[in-house]
Parts: structure tokens; sequence; C-alpha cells
């Protein structure tokens, strides 16, 4: 049985590498089928918002790979409530379909997880 | 399962900090080297919080960034060298390392 | 660096065949890479190719065999959406030619 993993994605889309990085582990697990799940976290939570546009800073499309995670089978994706509250975001506007987490919830889930990575 | 949070950037002005106190499992530790040992300095606001931290919580530091920082650990905190720092990550089932 | 001619006109490729320039794509473009890898495109892989740009329309990124195989069962049925039809269709590794075929990047994701 493959080890679970738990990606924390903290990094803003536009503060460096972080992003991708996270993404590209992401993309990596689910194509060779290991359980991966992402949460969003911090400034990660920036990352699900509407209308970006990578072109403008000659950037990929991160909005578009994220919306590819399902079809790579990472399924399972979480936000945290407080980061959404403090950025103005709301769960229900978000660029894709995401579980939004309490604190209680989210200490559960990073428990249950076998490996927990944070970028 | 038992996680070791190992946190290395400043406890001011960052996330990580407020973010790993805030979701912390009740069987978790803390590991601070680098820059977040400065939580640990005098009557700063996060040694304040980990002062708060319930008795007998793992918190630990480690000593050379504290030594070059010249701070020192209040009696809640366990100081380790770096083979401390490894044994310590044995201990746990795992080890979340907040990059 | 190689190319092909296609039409009168010279396209560029990298080291492994695929596009240097994604807008260069076109079916006779399609048709001449086909060719060069000893393929005749039949109905059956243009319905493959032509999935495969959406789905670079929609994601932005080439698919590795998996989610190949997931997003043409979700568009076309189980029937071919599984690994024995894309195999066949595209000599053993659907994920990296069908990508070179269509025009996309050389899929990162893919073994």
């Amino acid at each position: 049985m493959a080890k679970s993993m738990l990606l924390v994605c903290r990094q803003s889309p536009w503060s460096g590498s972080g992003a991708r990085e996270a993404l590209d582990i992401a993309l990596a697990g689910g194509a060779f089928d290991l359980p991966v799940s992402l949460l969003f976290l911090d400034d990660g939570v920036l990352q699900l918002a509407t209308a970006q546009q990578a072109a403008a800073v000659q950037q990929k499309d991160l909005s578009a790979n994220l919306r590819a995670l399902p079809m790579f089978g990472v399924d399972e994706l979480y936000v945290d409530q407080r980061s959404l509250d403090a950025r103005g975001l709301s769960a229900e506007a978000l660029d894709l379909p995401v579980t939004p987490l309490d604190d209680a919830a989210l200490r559960t889930l990073l428990d249950r997880f076998d490996l927990l990575v944070t970028l | 399962m038992t996680t070791l949070h190992l946190l290395s950037h400043s406890p001011v002005g960052d996330d990580r900090f407020d973010s790993c106190l805030r979701l912390l499992g009740s069987r978790d530790g803390v590991l601070l080297t680098g820059d977040a040992t400065y939580a640990l300095r005098g009557d700063s606001l996060p040694a304040r919080e980990l002062a708060a931290l319930p008795k007998g919580f793992p918190l630990f530091a480690l000593d050379e960034d504290l030594h070059a920082r010249g701070l020192s650990a209040p009696a809640h905190c366990t100081v380790v060298d770096y083979p401390g720092f490894v044994e310590l990550c044995g201990r746990f089932d795992k080890v979340n390392g907040w990059l | 660096m190689s190319s092909i001619d296609v039409e009168g006109r010279s396209i560029a490729l990298d080291k492994d065949g695929y596009l240097v320039r994604l807008d260069d794509w076109s079916p006779a473009v399609a048709a001449a890479l086909a060719e060069r890898e000893g393929l005749a495109l039949q109905t059956a892989h243009w319905e493959i190719l032509d999935l495969l740009r959406a789905f670079y329309a929609e994601f932005q990124l080439s698919p590795a065999t998996r989610p190949l195989i997931k997003y043409v069962a979700l568009k076309l049925g189980p029937e071919k959406g599984n690994s024995l039809h894309l195999n066949h269709l595209f000599q053993g590794t659907p994920a990296k030619l069908a990508a070179k075929l269509a025009g996309l990047p050389k899929p990162s994701n893919c073994l």
C-alpha cells in the first residue's frame, strides 16, 4: 500500500516557484496513481482565485493546470477557511471545487496522512 | 499519528508560525531552527504564545541557531544539537518541514 | 533540432520530434508527423488527437497516460478510453506519440 501524502500549498501563484513545484508533485503523484491530496493554506489559497491572467506576466497558466488535478486522479482538494476569510475569498467563488475546513477539521486532516509536504 | 513540525522562518511577518500553532495536533511537537528561534526571544508575542502551550508540550530549539542569535531557551523548551535533531525526527511518525 | 516540410513550409521540431512552435500545427502537419512514425492516421486516431487538443486548450498541459485514458473515457466512453485501444492506435505509447501528433508539448509527468 502506497503511503498517502498531503501537499500543503502555502505560496501565492506569483511569489516564486513554490506553487508550481507543489502542483508538479501532485501531477506526478497522480500520474502514478499515488494517493495525493492537496491543502491550500495561507497565501496558497490565492492560487484558487478566479480571473487570474498568467499570460500578463509571461507565466504558465497555473489556474488551468490546477483544474487538471481531477483528471490526474487528485480529487481530494481542501482549503483553510480562515486563510480564505483573511484574504476576502469565498469558498463558493473559487476557480475549482475545494472543501473548506475549519481548524478542528484541519487538525484531523493533517493527522490522517502518512506524509506531509509543505511548500 | 504524531508530527514534528519543523520551523525555520522568523515568527514575525510570516504566516508559518501562526498557522503551525493553530493547526497543532494534541500529540505533535515543534522544533525551532534558524530564524524561527527568534520565537523564544524575551517578552515577544511569539514567545508568549509558546509559553501558553499545554504544560509538557514537546518544544525544541536547535542549540547553535539559538547561540548564534544570542538567545537562550526558557525552561519549557528543550535545546538539542544536530544528533538530537536527527533523533527527534525518528521519534515522531512524520516530519512536516514548513519550507 | 530538425524540421519537416509540409505544404511548402518548413516546420521546426525538437530533438524528440515535437513541434518547437505549437501554433505550427495543422492537420497536414499531424499527417506528416504520423508518416515519420510509420502511421497512417484514421478516423479513430483523429478523434483522439482532437480530444488531446481540447485537453490542452482546457488545462494547458499534456496529459500523462492515466489522465489521457480518463479524459477519453469521459468524452468518448470506456470502450475507447482504455489502455488497450489507445496503445493499439499509438504504438504502445499513447501519451507521448499522440501528444506529438496533436502538436502538444512532450508530457512531463510520463516515463
